[in-house]
This record gives structure tokens, sequence and C-alpha cells, in this order.
């Protein structure tokens, strides 16, 4: 992450003639980054666009809550992350399914998917992600995949390292489970 | 980690998901577009609670507007009052000017007097 264009956008931000351009200029630099974390989180594409618009929308009306504590990449993140753990969430409560249909449904679903480019095993993988607590889930897919530094990840997510640590370690070991299960 | 390992060796790290082609190419733009969007409804929103203000503030300024009028007709109507009731009290001061005229013409007349006795009786005085 570049800290002089972290440095520059907040300058532009906390300035209202400028607050646009420096809005446009965080969504160029980091909605690439921030789709892939949500994607991993909501795992079709349309929604993840959905949410990732919904997020920046968020970010933009809540533009005054941002005092430039933080990295810009860190706050807009944490809003993506929380607005993607929501949306799943809803979609849990809108279809009760057993766990059963749960898990075969999600792998279906990817398997279906025309922006899902993997193989079953893939599909799988991404089924036992989606069965991990909130927690567990969006550290896994920030440590595994985008290979997140804790210390970063700690500011993002606003817990101890340590409690990170652990969640990251418990998802793993639930994940392999599930894989030698369906051996 | 021996879990960790077991699962890159079976599953990788690659990602595999997809965008439509040049998604990435027009996410800017559609996202500042409803930032966009999102500002203006703010603004018709801020508008929206100015006006309704304005529309609720509206009763009052016409009810101030009646009490001025209200008030400019009543001071109006006390002060013609007053000037009916001055009006008589002249009229009636003229009447007991005429009434003191008339009787003294009365008293000249029951006395035998005419004005050139008065006169003549005023001059020898001084």
């Amino acid at each position: 992450m570049d800290k002089n264009n972290d440095q520059q956008i907040k300058q532009l931000l906390s300035n209202p003639d400028t607050q646009r351009k420096g809005f446009e200029l965080m969504v160029r630099q980091y909605s690439e980054q921030l789709y892939w974390q949500v994607r991993r989180i909501v795992l079709t594409h349309e929604d993840s666009n959905d949410v990732l618009q919904n997020a920046f929308i968020k970010a933009w009306n809540g533009l005054s809550s941002f005092h430039g504590d933080s990295q810009v990449l860190t706050w807009v993140s944490r809003i993506a992350i929380n607005e993607s753990l929501d949306f799943v969430r809803r979609q849990k409560n809108m279809t009760i399914v057993s766990t059963d249909e749960e898990e075969s449904c999600v792998a279906n679903t990817l398997m279906a998917d025309d922006y899902f480019d993997g193989d079953e095993t893939e599909a799988q993988l991404q089924q036992a992600i989606s069965l991990l607590p909130d927690v567990q889930r969006t550290v896994f897919t920030l440590r595994y995949y985008d290979e997140m530094k804790y210390s970063e990840m700690s500011q993002l997510l606003k817990t101890s390292e340590g409690s990170l640590k652990a969640s990251y370690h418990i998802a793993v070991k639930k994940i392999s489970e599930f894989f030698k299960s369906h051996d | 980690m021996e879990e960790e390992k077991f699962l890159i060796e079976r599953v990788g790290k690659q990602n595999p998901f997809k965008v439509p082609e040049g998604y990435f190419d027009t996410l800017t733009s559609q996202i500042m577009a409803k930032v966009d969007a999102e500002k203006d409804a703010q603004i018709v929103e801020i508008r929206k609670v100015k006006k309704a203000k304005s529309v609720w503030l509206r009763p009052l300024l016409y009810a101030a507007a009646c009490g001025c009028v209200l008030f400019v007709s009543v001071a109006s109507y006390l002060s013609h009052e007053d000037q009916s009731i001055a009006a008589p009290a002249e009229s009636t001061v003229a009447s007991v000017q005429t009434m003191d005229y008339y009787s003294f013409d009365e008293a000249a007349d029951y006395v035998m007097i005419d004005n050139q006795d008065i006169y003549a009786c005023l001059s020898s005085e001084y």
C-alpha cells in the first residue's frame, strides 16, 4: 500500500471542496482490492458488486466519522467487510435450510456460476469456508488468499493478534477436517 | 502448520473467481455515479426539510399578518370613536354658547334696553 497516496487521499477527504476528488481517488485506488475481499465472503459476482457499491455509499455518508486516525484502506475495508458479513447473515436468515442442504447448495451454486472458474475441489473449499463463523471466515480469507499480516488484520478487525491467530488455526483445522470427511 | 500445508497442496491458493470483462475498468465510474446520485438525493432531502419547515411556519406568518390587520383596524376604529365622542361635546359647547347668546337677548328685551343703551352704559363706566 502506498502511504503517500493514502496521505494524499486523507488530505483531499478532509477538505469539503476536494472531498469528491479524494473519494474518487480512493475508489480508483482500492476498489479492486476491496472487491476481492467482498467476493470471497459473498461468493457471487452480482451480490459482490452490490455489496461493494453499498459499502462505498456508506463510506461516503460516513466521511464525517473518519478522522484520519487509521489508514484510508483500513477504514474502507472495515466497512466493506461488515457490509459483506451483514449481507451473508441476511441471506442465511432468508433461506433457512438444513446443514446438508446448505453445504451442497454453495458448491452447486458455484459450479453453475459463469463467474466461477474453479474446479470441484475449489468449490468445496468455498463451501467449507461458508460454513465457518463470521470471524473465522473473514480471518481465513484475509490470511489464506490476501496473505494479510496479523498486525494489519488486528487494526482492520479491531481484535488482538493472538485471537486472530487462534481464529485462523481453528478455521484451517475445520476446513481440513471438512475435506478429510468428504474423501 | 500441517493443516495449512495440506490445504495448499490439496486446493492451492489461486483465485477461483472471475469477473465480467472490463468490469474493473468501469467500476470507479459506476461507484462514483452512485455516490453522485446519493449526494443529489441528500441535497433534495435538505431542501425538502427546509421547505417543510417553511410550510410549517406559513400558518404562523398568516396569523401574524391577520393580527396586524386586526390591530390596525381596532386602533383606527377606536380613534374614530374618540372623534365622534369629542364632536358632540363641541356642539354642546356651541349650543351652550348659542343658548347664552339667546338668553342675553331675552334678558335685554326683558329690561327694555337696546344695544345703544348697553354701549352707553359700558362707555360711562370706563
